[in-house]
């Protein structure tokens, strides 16, 4: 190329780009002709809003071909969009609300754009004393930048609108169009994400359950907090459970210390806005990222005394209570004699209690992993788990009221109960059969622990593992606690034929669930399995107190039996696959009607991608208590699924003032709706229907 | 044949590493300038420098050149003793590449008055230093550590009239190494168009 083509050329761009009349390339420069790369319009979903309501704007955009605009943060180049407004006193326009954008990457340096149409979104407020047929006059400054791969021009459009004060009526053109550009937005995820930035690398978990579809290819995470990420680096997104973890490289300039903000995209224009804080991310599976140490302790400190308080309590819940106090009682025995033997019994107990626990938990997180939405009590989800545990539990129950007698170390207090593997063997079972009853109690700090990383979701089941352990182990390291335990004499064995009443009611309880979860043919199947376990074991009893050698074979008959009765039960196909008991879907229409009929209306709107929405369903809405509350007190429940954004819902739920899911109202007979808090409790949803009554 | 020339003397160059770290020695390197001189960043040790990423047709650097503002800044730099050092890492081709007649013809219309305007169409000291956009600035002390990385001051506009009233951190950054004082906004966000790298 000859020098003068090549000036020629730096002139010719001067004058494309020309900003101003003055430049320093001289005459040849001059304003750009024909004006803006972007074809923008101004306009309002309602030309006619009402006073004191609010309507959106939107900067309808469609950018020239081969050329785009800015997201807010415009990556490595680009500049924010910013309006002036000139408004009638009293009306005030909102911040720009961004689509979910695109990258760009040129040369190496990433652009967050918009190639195709787009819209930026403004909510305007109408004061209330705006008085209906007034007019509202909308002007206002866009001063935005648009770029070619090669150039950039910042550009300004001067854009206006006249509305007039009315009814807030929409025509049904201008809410599909809106209703289109309002889907493109990001949805807020209702949950504070984590970001951890060590080793140069930056990582962020985002808590997205487990089950949740995801775009695997096409998931980024786009900043709006600089000095925390290098925008051209490649990103890598995996799924742990019940988070996305997205790992890169962290920025060379400036960290953040308080927040990092901005938008995880799964897909192109779907995504949501995440804001996380500083605290431990698991590595990306597959890379060689270390995890942050700092701050680990602090943060698991609470979760893991919850779970050992949890446990604790859970000693006094039936289906531990009697295994737990005929263990105390045979530790008793020794009478504080041999200090050693009972350090090490508790020392076994503890170690078989903690290590089912963290087995129970590691199992669980494992299937997160794989996918699979498992829950704490997980195993109790799967009807033959809970048949084979029913079946358990009843020969524990028939154990303990003397219809046959264990000739290994016994787990519940028999004859030879001493020796390290019977004190770990007891824990062991303890801790298993203890399962049924943290489900309603732990279900919650269950459902916290797996959003935390691996390991402090693994303290938290030990934690909870130490809890029920605890009293054992102050039994065995205490001898004055042990003293003060009442002497072993034949009253034991009138304890024992007691303590057998909770643990039949425990097999009861099982009985049920199983009813609720495969049907009725299930429950008998089940049954049919206790009476073939219960009459093996009758039998075996018999043959032992006959003295008889070989007492053991009907056990093994009935095992036999009870496997082959167990193993074809399925879960009950369920009419609707997700909600709770009850639960219609929602629309306005039917909540409406509900009203009208008095009846009082729990309405709940959650999404497949809200890990909050899923801990409070599993831990009080779908809970047994609050069910028969609310069919107690005639409450109608209404099921809003948000998970694809339907924009219909998402205007009713921006009228409850929140941005998204999770939104929980509870409208009394005759009264308005009450938003719930985010985090609801079982007693505190079963009580609602009781207010007003 | 013209375009490679440059290229074949900047193989010569001395390879910045990675990225610059503020508070850190700035790497060395060496370009050639507008008047095909040899100019390496050790030889002005003892002295504060400026870099300055330049793309004349850039809107955001006409908004300070066009003004004075960039002069402006530049005089005032180089009144305290500072060398300023106008980098241009557009590559053959892309818009904003300048040969050096095109680069003398710039300074010269612009009544601008870097120490010196340097080629890098390559982009390896614009990589090497992670330059972004245009303008760019960085100042590295006498003691040849990074000090300030990021944008002329704090209002990411390509409106002259920000000008007024705007923050201009390279100055103030150099008040404060002059005062011997650390200085108090080491990095900010740099904004402008993107830099036109070769690839």
């Amino acid at each position: 190329m000859t020098r003068q083509a090549r000036v020629l050329l730096l002139f010719l761009y001067a004058f494309v780009t020309a900003w101003g009349a003055t430049s320093w390339a001289g005459p040849a420069a001059a304003q750009a002709p024909g004006g803006r790369h972007v074809a923008l319009e101004l306009v309002a979903e309602s030309d006619r809003p009402a006073p004191g309501g609010r309507v959106m704007l939107a900067f309808a955009a469609v950018p020239d071909k081969g050329w785009h605009a800015y997201w807010k943060n415009g990556g490595d180049a680009g500049i924010e969009t910013q309006a002036r407004w000139t408004l009638p006193a009293g009306t005030t326009a909102g911040p720009i609300l961004y689509p979910v954008p695109g990258r760009l990457l040129i040369a190496g340096l990433m652009n967050y754009v918009y190639e195709g149409p787009f819209a930026w979104l403004v909510e305007l407020r109408v004061p209330a004393s705006a008085r209906p047929g007034t007019r509202l006059p909308v002007r206002v400054t866009l001063d935005y930048l648009v770029c070619t791969e090669e150039i950039c021009v910042p550009e300004k459009a001067t854009l206006a609108t006249d509305l007039t004060v009315g009814d807030g009526a929409v025509a049904p053109a201008a809410r599909a169009r809106f209703d289109a550009w309002r889907a493109a937005l990001p949805r807020p995820l209702g949950a504070d994400g984590r970001f951890a930035l060590s080793g140069g690398r930056f990582r962020l978990a985002v808590p997205y359950p487990a089950d949740a579809p995801a775009a695997g290819t096409d998931a980024y995470f786009y900043p709006l907090t600089g000095g925390a990420l290098d925008y051209a680096a490649p990103q890598e997104v995996t799924r742990d459970g019940d988070r996305l973890v997205v790992e890169t490289k962290a920025a060379a300039t400036g960290a953040p210390t308080a927040a990092v903000e901005g938008v995880l995209a799964l897909g192109p224009g779907r995504g949501f806005a995440v804001r996380a804080s500083p605290g431990p991310v698991p590595a990306a599976a597959g890379s060689s990222g270390e995890r942050a140490a700092g701050g680990v302790a602090p943060a698991l400190l609470w979760p893991v005394l919850g779970a050992v308080l949890g446990g604790l309590l859970l000693n006094v819940m039936p289906c531990v209570f009697p295994i737990l106090s005929l263990k105390a009682l045979a530790l008793a025995r020794g009478g504080g004699a041999d200090e050693r033997a009972a350090r090490t019994e508790a020392l076994a107990y503890a170690a078989g209690v903690i290590l089912v626990c963290v087995g129970l938990g590691a199992l669980l997180l494992a299937l997160r992993a794989g996918g699979s939405a498992a829950g704490w009590a997980f195993q109790l989800q799967e009807p033959r788990v809970v048949a084979g545990l029913m079946v358990l539990v009843l020969a524990i129950a028939l154990n303990l009221a003397g219809l046959f007698e264990l000739p290994t170390p016994a787990w519940a207090g028999g004859d030879t109960g001493h020796g390290v593997a019977g004190a770990f063997g007891t824990g062991a079972l303890a801790a298993f059969v203890a399962t049924p009853c943290t489900g309603p109690f732990m279900g919650a700090a269950m459902g916290a622990a797996l959003v935390l990383p691996a390991g402090g979701a693994l303290a938290v089941f030990a934690g909870l593992g130490l809890g029920i352990a605890l009293p054992f182990l102050l039994l065995g390291f205490v001898p004055a606690l042990r003293r003060r335990l009442p002497r072993p004499g034949p009253w034991l064995g009138t304890a024992r034929r007691v303590l057998s009443v909770p643990m039949f009611l425990t097999a009861l309880a099982l009985a049920w669930v199983l009813a609720r979860q495969a049907g009725a043919d299930g429950v008998a199947l089940g049954l049919s399995a206790a009476l073939a376990a219960a009459l093996g074991l009758w039998w075996a009893g018999r043959r032992q107190a006959g003295g008889r050698s070989g007492a053991w074979w009907p056990v093994a008959a009935a095992a036999v039996l009870v496997v082959a009765v167990v193993l074809p039960l399925k879960p009950e196909a369920r009419a609707a696959e997700r909600g709770a008991a009850g639960a219609e879907p929602f629309t306005e229409a039917r909540l409406n009607a509900l009203r009208a009929q008095g009846r009082p209306v729990f309405a709940y709107f959650t999404a497949d991608w809200c890990l909050t929405c899923k801990v409070n369903e599993k831990a009080a809405i779908e809970t047994t208590a609050v069910s028969d509350a609310f069919r107690a007190g005639n409450v109608a429940v209404l099921m809003g699924d948000w998970t694809d954004g339907d924009p219909a819902m998402g205007r009713f739920i921006e009228r409850h003032n929140r941005a998204g899911v999770p939104l929980y109202l509870w409208y009394a007979p005759g009264r308005g709706p009450r938003v719930l808090p985010q985090v609801l409790t079982p007693a505190g949803l079963a009580g609602l229907p009781k207010e007003n009554s | 044949m013209r375009a490679i020339l440059p290229l074949l003397a900047l193989a010569a160059v001395a390879p910045v590493s990675a990225q610059q770290v503020t508070g850190k020695p700035a790497g060395n390197f060496r370009l050639t300038d507008a008047d095909g001189r040899q100019v390496t960043l050790s030889q002005f040790k003892g002295r504060p420098v400026v870099l300055e990423w330049n793309n004349p047709g850039c809107p955001f650097v006409k908004k300070h050149y066009d003004s004075g503002n960039m002069q402006r800044t530049q005089a005032a730099a180089r009144r305290d003793g500072a060398v300023w050092l106008t980098v241009n890492s557009g590559a053959p081709g892309k818009q904003g590449y300048m040969t050096g007649a095109e680069a003398k013809a710039f300074v010269a219309s612009a009544k601008a008055t870097p120490t010196a305007y340097l080629l890098d169409p390559a982009g390896r000291v614009g990589r090497g230093y992670a330059a972004k956009t245009t303008p760019h600035l960085y100042l590295i002390n006498a003691g040849g550590r990074l000090v300030y990385q990021g944008g002329i001051d704090d209002r990411p506009t390509a409106d002259a009239a920000d000008i007024k009233g705007a923050r201009n951190h390279l100055l103030a950054a150099l008040a404060e190494v002059k005062a011997g004082k650390p200085v108090s906004v080491p990095e900010t966000r740099p904004y402008g168009c993107s830099v036109k790298y070769a690839g």
